[in-house]
């Protein structure tokens, strides 16, 4: 197999990776369910900082 | 899992008490792509987003901003169940909007004196209000016109029902009234949470939207004059918006707004600039009424959530000062169009068609889709977008330089949702009902929002109004930002009672009568 074939190769196999983990994270919207686990740690946090709070 | 429209059961997407949907829809392979590929590229703004390490150091000083976790959700609240045409219509706005928040936040971070603090950039910062039209900034094209109320507290609400709760505690903790619109009290418990970023050179504060609005501008001023040394011009815009003696004094309000950003910034206004802008302006208000003008036959194409909350952008954050807007007007009238050629429908089924009046619940946008998705009734088109159809002057010329003032004056009077809550009942009221016979509607959804004076002083009127002419008239309350108040299945079990019990009809999609989303973004 040329150069030219075995890199073609190996992008077309790293795109075919990408597709199937981004598309399975898509269609089972695990993205969102990463966050909403997230959002509470967060929330914490903003409870801790001091602020000058006054009207 | 299923192409055809309609095919799915959308109330199993949900889960019970979850924050989250259970997955994605399938819709098909050419439109499950396409909508996975504009996800991809949602990401991709969102990666470049946090790329910036002042954008992250913002993420962990600024509460509301956990909210924008939330966004690629927003997105398939509004997608649920499109197709083809529809699906692409409701991208091409929502991908931008999304792209224009970000360059905001992007912008508000760089001048923030807690986070990037660039002072020269903050120089030419001019803050506005989130409910305010920015027609006074159409010829300051070297100025940046930015909303601080807009990411913290309407973009928020968008993306997270709760989103606004902490902050109308905290201005009610604070003594300010409990009753008063929870918009201008969120915007109030931001400033008064110290969580609001510190930049510009002046501000615009203005009177368009009530006295909710007074109520916070007044909080929130007294913070950036007397503590940030940021000064605020209040513009004043006259109630009785149509009385031809009211224009003169709009107008120079509008010259006294532009003279005090001039003063403030050292930057003068550029009238080629502005008529460029108004170019825009009134290519988009023809898009508008040219898809208006679709809603009104059997196969409405723009209509529901893509016309709400787009046109609320487009017209009143934007007006004509993003040319990307210009492009996607242009992109969506052609989706429109093709659309409308084949007779297509967004839904299986369209029973009723109706026109949303009154102010939306906020933390319940995407309920213009259940609307049609569970019960087959079409919003037409709402009060928010029924807006300004005036063309304004476009050419260069001494005459229309003075017309140009009376234009944004207009503008200003007329801003999304003022224009019909000021004015008269002759503007809220009875325009109404010339609508629904335009627009040939059979219901009326309206929205009642319990802590607008403006509009449930007529609540007896509409009613009057609407049994005379034999039009069904659903009322449906709500507390705008609050859904502790009424939570988003008590806005569905007024639509449902009324299904049920006057119309006697089954739901098309039983799933989505009763949702657990309680505790859902």
């Amino acid at each position: 197999m040329s150069k030219i074939a075995k890199i073609l190769l190996r992008l077309v196999l790293v795109a075919l990776g990408f597709f199937a983990v981004t598309f399975t994270v898509y269609i089972f919207n695990l993205d969102m369910k990463l966050t909403a686990l997230i959002e509470p740690f967060l929330l914490k946090h903003y409870d801790k900082i001091p602020r000058d709070k006054h009207l | 899992m299923a192409k055809e429209i309609g095919a799915d059961r959308f109330g199993d997407f949900y889960i019970d008490g979850g924050k989250v949907r259970r997955r994605r829809e399938w819709r098909g392979l050419s439109d499950t792509l396409y909508d996975y590929s504009r996800w991809l590229t949602i990401m991709a703004t969102l990666g470049k987003f946090v790329m910036k390490p002042r954008n992250v150091k913002a993420m962990f000083r600024y509460r509301w901003m956990a909210n924008y976790l939330a966004v690629p959700m927003m997105v398939d609240r509004h997608t649920q169940g499109l197709r083809g045409e529809y699906l692409r219509i409701c991208h091409e706005e929502q991908d931008l909007v999304i792209k224009d928040v970000a360059k905001l936040l992007d912008s508000l971070f760089r001048g923030d004196r807690r986070i990037g603090n660039d002072t020269e950039f903050s120089k030419k910062v001019v803050l506005v209000d989130e409910n305010e039209m920015t027609a006074v900034m159409m010829g300051f094209p070297t100025l940046k016109c930015l909303s601080r109320e807009t990411p913290s507290t309407y973009v928020s609400v968008l993306l997270n029902q709760h989103a606004a709760e902490h902050y109308i505690d905290v201005a009610q903790e604070f003594g300010l009234a409990g009753d008063v619109c929870p918009m201008p009290e969120a915007e109030a418990g931001v400033s008064i949470d110290d969580d609001a970023p510190i930049l510009g050179a002046c501000a615009i504060q203005c009177n368009t939207t009530c006295d909710g609005s007074l109520l916070g501008n007044g909080v929130i001023s007294r913070r950036l004059e007397k503590e940030n040394g940021i000064p605020v011009f209040q513009l004043a815009a006259p109630l009785r918006h149509r009385e031809d003696d009211v224009q003169e004094y709009a107008a120079q309000e509008i010259r006294n707004a532009i003279a005090f950003i001039e003063k403030h910034t050292g930057e003068k206004w550029d009238w080629k600039a502005y008529f460029d802008c108004a170019r825009r302006v009134n290519y988009a208000t023809r898009c508008r009424q040219e898809w208006l003008e679709m809603n009104r036959t059997p196969y409405p194409q723009v209509f529901g959530s893509n016309l709400a909350l787009y046109t609320e952008t487009n017209y009143m954050a934007i007006c004509g000062k993003v040319p990307e807007f210009e492009r996607a007007d242009r992109r969506i009238t052609k989706l429109a169009r093709q659309a409308y050629e084949k007779k297509k429908m967004a839904a299986k089924e369209y029973r009723h068609r109706a026109i949303i009046w009154g102010v939306q619940s906020h933390y319940y946008m995407d309920f213009l889709v259940w609307l049609l998705n569970c019960w087959g009734i079409v919003p037409l088109t709402d009060m928010l977008s029924m807006v300004s159809t005036r063309e304004l002057k476009e050419e260069d010329t001494p005459e229309n330089r003075e017309t140009a003032i009376y234009d944004m004056a207009w503008l200003t009077e007329n801003m999304i949702m003022r224009n019909r809550t000021h004015g008269g009942y002759r503007v809220l009221l009875d325009e109404l009902w010339e609508f629904t016979q335009m627009f040939n509607a059979d219901m009326v959804i309206l929205w009642e929002h319990m802590s607008c004076k403006a509009l449930t002083g007529m609540h007896g009127m509409f009613e009057e109004r609407a049994r005379e002419l034999g039009i069904h008239l659903v009322w449906v309350s709500h507390d705008l930002f609050d859904p502790r108040i009424i939570s988003r299945q008590g806005v569905r079990d007024q639509i449902n009672n009324y299904m049920r019990t006057v119309m006697r009809e089954e739901p098309i999609d039983p799933s989505l009568e009763v949702l657990h989303d309680e505790e859902s973004w």
